[in-house]
């Protein structure tokens, strides 16, 4: 360990008083329902999505406790087999297409990056509530193809079964998806916009929170991934419709054609799923550790490696479907290259962790679940990258659990990490410490009774999309299923305490964790151009300058949250995080 | 319940075994690599938990050396489980030249087998909709041990993807082109064929058992003989065969018919077996007791039947009395054709039965 020169630090600088409330904030500053479904403010619009993917979330919830529950017996325990193939085809549409790809981008990313970069609003407001309006339309046709019978293909549509042999809604359901993924590139393109064009003075790129590299790397994907899964939609419809031979081989067209332009797109989207959760765990950890990123440009550009190399490895989910011996070489060799980035992630968090001072409110839970489920989930990924153990666990058990810890212990962690992390400021009003603890370690300990049975199942064989199975593998999904309910409990529990906390919760202060983002500088909730008009930011630091205990705005940082230290002793401010202080940069390794 | 299954399922092929090692390799790496991350959350989160710390934090931005370091060290782990894992794809995806090809078809919920000599399979199919009976003879795919077998397969309708766990591969069954898989067989016994790509309503009930059984007993079996596994009984061609188009036409079938009425016993499931003698004594049916019942019909006279055959002799040659044997050596529960009053039609001619299954 060595000392280096000096970072430029800033001079003394007060912490600044509690900005007053906002009169009027965001939330009040106009009434009734029509003020909501008419606003362009990017916050409310944030809270449009929120609303309506949580509905999503709760049937995709329902959805998967019928599975969950059909799985108890082997001879199948409550449902036909056609309901239950309708069942997990339900599971899939809605949260994939309807609460995962939203998520973190539609809800926190519509609400934080104006106000994370400096600016009133998104590039272009009216476009912004337009892709709600898109997505509630697509979401209409997808949820009419569900409840009018259903879809039976498995939300990966192959054909020729989807085009040819199902008797089920494909044709609404694959409009709704259609429609949807516009949303999708309107947002992409939205806060891609923003974040070339509307960066507040001295917000460059090398001072971006990480949040907001992870959600330029996501729009990248959603714009440039998007159109194909459209057109490939579009093939299926009409193939479907009009009996045109595009996949079907006995209409002469070729099954594997849509493997590839599905998985061109659905591969991609599974990074527009984790690479904002990866954002929002770069804020949640170095603010509960209190410690500048370990990396920053090691984290930043990795986002930007999976968003690029994680379009080269489409046909990792083909190993077994028929392709050539030499593509199925060249995939695996590729899909090799984009673990690495996603390792150097987890690195760089761990490090950052260290020396730093570590607190464990529910945001800094739900990421360590993160990173503890995370670490799972990616490296059981290489199982399935590797071509010699993939012809084995292929289209097993082992697939979905995979899949769920990186989506599931990944995506909705980093999602929940987000929400309690960011709630303050949306809603003005703190939450329950101690349910919110509470609602984690059940969720963690939930998910780990959930899953790692399934990868036990996957290595014995058992295939995914069964309603019923061979009596041996009883054992498992009695335990997966028992899993699930306690898993179900944990997300229950946020609805209630979260929708408590805006009757009943202490009203919150502008910065509450003490972070250092430009988000907190504006009072919770904010007002609705975000900033004081008079006084817009101008940036000084970079994002996460806990050690100096300043602001991007160079300003001091309130006390944190939990803090025992005896404040007599940091008299002068140098050894407290209260006061800012000069401090040498120490490098490590 | 059940109790728990083993913790490694059963390996029965050579690449089963090829796959349990770069299976335990990769999981021992990850392991390593996910505890040491662990560990060191677990430390620092203990370690640096605020009250043994307090909120003053040291000024750290990173490490190039320790950056280099891992991203470096993973790349080169990965690449190996690249190399190893593409050793093993490269001999599961290359057939022997000698392996014996069998054709798959994948249906709607079933699997058909064609092997090389005529003998057919019908594996799987859904169990709910069969009587008891029906349910015991569903077919296996019968397997040698110790001998390669190539399997090509193909769809009649959607993609199915044929794996079998315990040897550790499945490959994607498609319409309108053949795609292949290969087993080298070294463990005796019956394993799960599962669909794994999903296929409709009765995907899960698309299911069926292996049954890789001695290289010898697999021989007789290919010929018709011994347990049949569910397939056909007299294969095409085969010797068997033609005893059966012989005992139709030398209007054996008249007497030895499937019928209450019968004036003689039924022969299925004779051969081997040890039957009492009319006037005491007992015999086991051997393929000698046969040609000499044909030949010299009353001389040993089952318990129970009249001595009223006709002898044949002179009116068999020695080719077609193993033909008959061959037949009633083959002939197993349920397989007496139907009693017919005309003379057989010939060969590959259409029968009633087969029209009937064609109209399905």
């Amino acid at each position: 360990m060595s000392t280096a020169t000096v970072q430029g630090t800033p001079g003394l600088s007060p912490v600044p008083p509690e900005p007053p409330p906002a009169t009027p904030n965001y939330l009040n500053n106009s009434s009734g329902i029509w003020s909501w479904l008419t606003t362009v403010d990017h916050k409310r619009i944030g809270i449009l999505y929120l609303i309506s993917i949580t509905v999503f979330f709760l049937a995709g919830g329902v959805a998967a406790g019928i599975v969950r529950l059909n799985l108890l017996s082997p001879e199948g325990a409550i449902v036909n087999e056609d309901t239950y193939n309708r069942s997990f085809t339900a599971h899939g549409v809605l949260m994939l297409f309807f609460f995962l790809i939203p998520s973190i981008p539609a809800v926190l990313g519509n609400f934080l990056i104006p106000m994370m970069i400096g600016a009133k609003d998104l590039a272009f407001p009216k476009l912004n509530l337009a892709s709600w309006y898109v997505f509630m339309i697509g979401a209409v046709f997808g949820v009419w193809a569900i409840l009018a019978g259903g879809i039976d293909t498995g939300w990966t549509l192959y054909p020729p079964y989807s085009t040819r042999a199902s008797q089920t809604n494909v044709v609404p359901g694959v409009i709704g998806v259609f429609i949807t993924g516009f949303s999708s590139i309107m947002t992409g393109l939205n806060i891609m916009v923003t974040i070339h064009k509307m960066r507040a003075p001295g917000m460059t790129w090398g001072r971006l929170p990480l949040f907001v590299w992870s959600l330029y790397a996501t729009s990248l994907i959603q714009l440039l991934g998007t159109p194909v899964i459209a057109i490939t939609l579009t093939l299926i419809g009409v193939e479907r419709v009009a009996g045109v031979g595009i996949f079907d081989p006995e209409l002469g067209g070729d099954p594997l054609l849509f493997q590839h332009l599905f998985w061109f797109y659905s591969h991609p989207a599974v990074y527009i799923m984790i690479v904002p959760g990866m954002g929002v765990i770069s804020e949640v950890v170095t603010c509960f550790s209190r410690k500048n990123i370990f990396g920053y440009h090691a984290v930043a550009w990795s986002s930007m490696g999976i968003a690029v190399v994680g379009f080269l490895l489409w046909a990792h989910h083909m190993f077994v479907a028929g392709i050539s011996y030499y593509s199925a070489l060249l995939f695996s060799f590729l899909s090799m290259l984009v673990a690495v980035p996603s390792a150097i992630k987890v690195f760089n968090w761990t490090g950052t962790l260290y020396r730093g001072s570590i607190t464990f409110q529910a945001p800094m839970l739900f990421a360590l679940g993160f990173l503890v489920l995370f670490v799972i989930g990616g490296l059981t990924g290489l199982f399935l990258a590797t071509l010699g153990t993939d012809i084995h666990l292929h289209d097993t058990y082992f697939v979905v659990a995979h899949f769920h810890f990186v989506m599931v212990g990944g995506m909705v962690m980093g999602y929940f990490a987000g929400l309690h992390f960011w709630w303050p400021k949306m809603t003005g009003r703190m939450y329950s410490d101690w349910w919110s603890r509470v609602a984690a370690a059940i969720i963690i300990v939930g998910f780990f009774f959930t899953f790692v049975p399934q990868f036990i199942l996957g290595y014995h064989g058992m295939p995914r999309r069964y309603p019923n199975y061979p009596a041996e593998f009883q054992v498992y999904n009695v335990m997966s299923t028992a899993g699930a309910s306690i898993l179900g409990i944990g997300y229950l529990l946020p609805a209630f305490y979260l929708t408590l906390s805006l009757f009943f919760g202490e009203k919150a202060s502008a910065n509450p964790w003490s972070a250092t983002g430009l988000e907190w500088v504006s009072p919770s909730p904010p007002p609705p151009f975000n900033f004081d008009e008079e006084h817009m930011p101008v940036v000084v630091a970079g994002p996460y300058e806990y050690a100096l205990g300043i602001d991007q705005l160079g300003r001091g940082l309130p006390e944190s949250p939990g803090t025992v230290d005896d404040p007599s002793s940091r008299a002068g401010g140098h050894t407290g995080p209260a006061g800012p202080m000069q401090k040498e940069t120490e490098v490590v390794g | 319940m059940n109790s728990l299954p083993p913790l490694i399922p059963v390996a029965a092929s050579t690449l089963a075994y090829d796959f349990e090692a770069i299976f335990w390799y990769v999981t021992a790496i990850c392991s390593i690599g996910g505890l040491l991350v662990y560990a060191g959350l677990l430390y620092f989160c203990i370690v640096y938990r605020r009250g043994r710390t307090t909120g003053s934090t040291p000024r750290i931005l990173g490490s190039a050396r320790l950056e280099l370091a891992w991203t470096v060290i993973p790349t080169i782990i990965f690449f190996s489980f690249f190399g190893w894992g593409a050793v093993v794809y490269t001999k599961a995806v290359h057939p022997p030249p000698d392996a014996m090809e069998i054709f798959i078809i994948g249906k709607q919920w079933m699997w058909k087998a064609q092997y090389p000599n005529g003998q057919r399979i019908i594996i799987g199919g859904n169990p709910r909709n069969m009587t008891e009976a029906e349910r015991n003879s569903i077919g296996k795919l019968v397997l040698p041990v110790n001998r390669p077998v190539k399997l090509t397969m193909i769809s009649e309708d959607v993609i199915h993807s044929f794996g079998v766990p315990a040897f550790r591969i499945k490959m994607d069954v498609l319409p309108g082109r053949y795609t292949n898989q290969w087993h080298h067989p070294v463990r005796v016994g019956e394993y799960h064929i599962y669909c794994d790509q999903y296929c409709g309503t009765w995907h899960s009930l698309m299911v069926g058992k292996v049954a890789v059984i001695g290289e010898q007993e697999f021989d007789d079996w290919l010929n018709g003989l011994g347990n049949q596994h569910g397939g056909s009984h007299a294969v095409d061609g085969s010797l068997a065969q033609e005893g059966q188009q012989l005992f139709l036409k030398l209007q054996c079938i008249k007497c030895h018919s499937a019928n209450n009425q019968a004036a003689a016993p039924v022969l299925e499931n004779l051969f081997g077996s040890r039957i009492p003698l009319k006037g005491g004594g007992a015999e086991i049916v051997d393929a000698e007791y046969i040609r000499q019942s044909i030949l010299k019909p009353r001389a040993r006279v089952a318990q129970g039947w009249e001595p009223i055959m006709p002898s044949y002799e002179g009116q068999v040659s020695e080719a077609d009395l193993n033909a008959l044997v061959a037949y009633i050596r083959s002939l197993h529960k349920g397989g007496t054709p139907d009693r017919t009053e005309q003379f057989p039609k010939p060969v590959g001619a259409p029968t009633e039965r087969s029209l009937g299954e064609k109209k399905e």
